[in-house]
């Protein structure tokens, strides 16, 4: 098993997943590059283990299928509401994040979150709007046509739009106009009579009005609704095609248009790839890899608009294979990596909102995108208040060399070099369970330096002062450039 | 009381609903005390109220500022605060007993609400708790607790003093998987939710194995993952279904009988809250109220002296209560038993 093995296993799951342990890391090589992804892209091959930010039975019928996995059950026992000890939603899917079986499906929950950005301060309904979280879980990795359909019904989504306030007699174009603008083909590829008809096509669609507000007894998730009478049965023209249109007719049109193709491509490229400018600028600054983009667009027309396909394709590019470091890491990213590195949090303990607290600090906060645009990532990620977030987050969390993820690397740079390290080996042992992180030369350097001025590390001395000085070379690492890239 | 020969039962129907958002906030479990009060342990953590939704107060402060351990254990809980509550009882002088399985204790407060002490720390060993959380008493009051990640009761004097304890991870009898909820009949035999293995345990008082009941699944008589038990005067056995949203009744033998999925009304506060909110009151001209009525994730049922049956509705800010009408019946008042079922009613 080699180091360049290793990293590229290590760069698969921080885009993938939130990254992996060194035991998982080494475990994955063992299994295969090819065959990792396709599990990846397959997730319905391992046990749930993500469930319960939004349960099934909070609202609607009971669970057909009780869960067997090993954690959903307790994850709802401790982080369901419990007023303050358990977790908010945010705090819930980061455990998730960091735990599921199926790390991608987590992930692309996160994607959508960010490309179909849709805030709970307007609806102040939390139940519905983890409904719609469950459903980019759900549907995620499913072609584009029937993601698109679920997020027309999505309640939240229909009133973070207005959709319900999209009727026949009084039409309201801003889901109609959003939907080709940020959630398929961008601006530029529609005309306003496209943006008209589109509104037209979706009058009717609306939701259930549930039953109570916070008081006296709480919120109820509600669902969708299709209004008949509301609805425009009218002719209407969308992109060429004429007919009574519906909302379904707009989506079957829209996924076959090579601008939603380049569209999706461009976003996938971005959030697992390398980072792109700003979605406003797409129109006018070309994608970083034009052929890149060609292939995604391929993938997708070939699969019929298959969202796995498109990832498997992606995952197993070199253009993938050679963008290790090319991001900078989103909050959440960032702090599910250091999660997954410190390896606490493996069972529902309390506390886990802190963390929730801790990317919302550094800018993401989760269920909470502040525009329907969602967030600015890449650069846009870092200013002088985040980095330092950032920074001193990665630093504290990592300062106890009891969690079990720091005592593993202890452990293993005892093993590893018998009873002395040096500074070389401590910095470049470091280096590689952490990540592998790859750092320049001038940054190993000046980690180097640091370490030399205490000397070698004896492994039979004072375990004190061996996990003092291991630990502050990972406060060290945490706090460099590189390591804000994933 | 003996266990009666036979029941009559000619219903369980609905009661009313106690309570309203900001009095019964997430309620965990029910205790009743003297003069009809009804202790609530939820947000407030502990709510006094009674059958008349009146607010006489709380006991308790709910702790947030807590220190973690390295895995996010929380292990600094203030004395007299409570973090993660799981059940309330109360002893015969009306003093509550509270799991915390946050910190792996049980507190006790006074009726009043001055909090006498704790005890209980974590660990494996006999007497120690790892995330302790239901509660009853025997006739000696005497209190039993479960253990829950060490897949054991335990009995401890209300002292905190350790007599005994049976259990250990599995799926056999006597053995148990996450338990939850336990409670203690008349005669003094001990019934656990298996919290894990879907079903319940009938123990001695010694821990010897009687029967058990129910397996995983969504129909009559099965769990997902029951939470809260009771047993009543009659000996019958109420279940908290947690995953299913329900509680279910059994007879002293392990016999479905009925379900309940909730009834809910709104309380005479409730009423009173929502017209105060004129939008409020418009949505509910336009709203499906199909589902507001049914549990939301109980966690526990308790059954008071009076026959009430009292479901804290975990998710929906209130209490769901029942009514209980049974008839004891002597031998000679039904036909003798029979082996199989018929179609002949006489």
């Amino acid at each position: 098993m080699t180091t360049t093995e290793i990293s590229l296993m290590a760069h698969l799951m921080r885009r993938a997943g939130m990254g992996a342990t060194r035991d998982e890391l080494e475990a994955l090589v063992t299994q295969g590059y090819e065959s990792v992804v396709d599990d990846l892209v397959h997730p319905e091959r391992f046990s749930r283990g993500d469930p319960d930010i939004i349960h099934p039975y909070l609202h609607g019928p009971l669970p057909q299928e009780p869960s067997t996995d090993d954690n959903e059950d307790i994850l709802l026992r401790y982080y369901r509401g419990i007023g303050a000890p358990g977790a908010s939603s945010p705090g819930k899917w980061i455990f998730h994040m960091v735990n599921s079986k199926r790390p991608l499906k987590e992930k692309m929950g996160l994607f959508w979150h960010q490309v179909f950005a849709c805030a709970p301060s307007k609806s102040a309904h939390p139940r519905t709007n983890r409904r719609q979280l469950e459903m980019f879980r759900r549907v995620g990795m499913a072609d584009f046509r029937t993601i698109l359909l679920e997020l027309s019904r999505d309640p939240s989504m229909l009133f973070w739009l207005d959709n319900n306030e999209n009727h026949k007699d009084e039409p309201n174009e801003n889901y109609g106009r959003e939907l080709l603008e940020l959630f398929s083909m961008g601006v530029g590829n529609y005309t306003e009579e496209d943006v008209k008809s589109s509104a037209y096509a979706f009058t009717g669609w609306s939701f259930v009005q549930p039953a109570h507000g916070a008081v006296p007894y709480g919120k109820w998730a509600t669902r969708f609704d299709f209004r008949e009478a509301d609805h425009d049965y009218g002719e209407k023209t969308f992109l060429g095609v004429t007919g009574p249109l519906d909302g379904t007719d707009v989506i079957d049109t829209v996924v076959d248009q090579p601008a939603t193709a380049r569209f999706i491509a461009r976003h996938l490229y971005n959030f697992f790839v390398a980072d792109e400018p700003p979605v406003a600028a797409w129109n006018e600054i070309p994608p970083l890899d034009p052929e890149a983009i060609d292939t995604l667009m391929a993938a997708y027309f070939e699969s019929g608009g298959s969202i796995a396909h498109m990832l498997q394709v992606l995952f197993n590019s070199e253009f993938f294979k050679n963008a290790r470091f090319a991001k900078v890491k989103s909050p959440t990213e960032l702090v599910g990596g250091v999660l997954k590195l410190i390896g606490t949090y493996r069972q529902a303990n309390p506390g886990i909102d802190h963390y929730a607290g801790a990317t919302a600090l550094m800018g993401q906060q989760l269920m909470a995108p502040l525009t329907v645009e969602g967030w600015q990532t890449g650069s846009g990620w870092i200013n002088g208040g985040t980095l330092n977030e950032r920074v001193n987050f990665a630093v504290e969390e990592v300062s106890d060399p009891d969690k079990p993820g720091i005592r593993a690397i202890i452990d293993r740079l005892g093993r590893r070099n018998g009873s002395t390290l040096t500074p070389e080996e401590l910095v470049d042992g470091c280096l590689e369970l952490v990540g592998p992180v790859e750092v320049e030369e001038d940054t190993r350097q000046e980690l180097i330096a640091e370490a030399v001025a205490d000397g070698n590390i004896i492994f039979n001395g004072n375990r004190a002062v061996t996990d003092e000085r291991i630990v502050n070379m990972l406060q060290l690492i945490v706090s460099t450039r590189e390591f804000q890239f994933g | 009381m003996p266990q009666p020969y036979a029941l009559l039962r000619a219903g369980f129907p609905y009661l009313k609903t106690v309570g309203v958002k900001n009095v019964i906030d997430d309620p965990l479990d029910v205790a009743f005390g003297g003069d009809g009060r009804v202790y609530v342990l939820g947000s407030a953590p502990i709510r006094i109220t009674n059958i008349d939704h009146e607010d006489l107060g709380t006991i308790g402060d709910r702790s947030f500022g807590v220190d973690y351990g390295s895995n996010g254990e929380a292990i600094s809980v203030p004395e007299g605060e409570l973090f993660m509550p799981v059940q309330v009882i109360l002893d015969r002088e009306d003093n509550l007993y509270v799991t915390d399985e946050a910190c792996h204790t049980v507190s006790i407060f006074s009726k009043d609400g001055d909090f006498l002490g704790r005890w209980g720390e974590y660990g494996t060993e006999e007497g120690q708790l790892n995330r302790p959380s239901g509660l009853a008493f025997d006739a000696d009051e005497n209190l039993y607790v479960v253990d829950t990640m060490n897949h054991r009761v335990q009995q401890f004097t209300k002292g905190g003093h350790f007599l005994k304890g049976w259990g250990s991870f599995g799926n056999g009898e006597g053995e148990f998987n996450m338990p939850w909820g336990v409670a203690v009949d008349d005669d003094g035999d001990v019934y656990i939710s298996d919290w894990r293995n879907d079903r319940v345990q009938k123990f001695t008082p010694d821990g010897d194995f009687i029967f058990e009941f129910g397996r995983t699944g969504t129909g009559r008589g099965e769990f997902v993952r029951p939470a809260g038990i009771a047993v009543d005067h009659d000996f019958d056995i109420y279940v908290c279904d947690w995953g299913n949203n329900r509680i279910q009744l059994f007879t002293p033998e392990g016999r479905y009988v009925q379900q309940f999925t909730g009834d809910a009304t709104l309380s005479e506060p409730a009423i009173a809250a929502t017209r105060t909110r004129l939008r409020t009151v418009r949505l509910r001209t336009m709203a499906d109220l199909e589902t507001e009525k049914m549990f939301r994730g109980p966690r526990s049922v308790r059954v008071d002296e009076n026959g009430l049956m009292w479901v804290p509705d975990f998710e929906s800010y209130r209490l769901q209560v029942y009514r209980k009408e049974p008839f004891h019946l002597e031998p000679h008042q039904l036909a003798p038993p029979l082996k199989a079922p018929s179609l002949q009613p006489n």
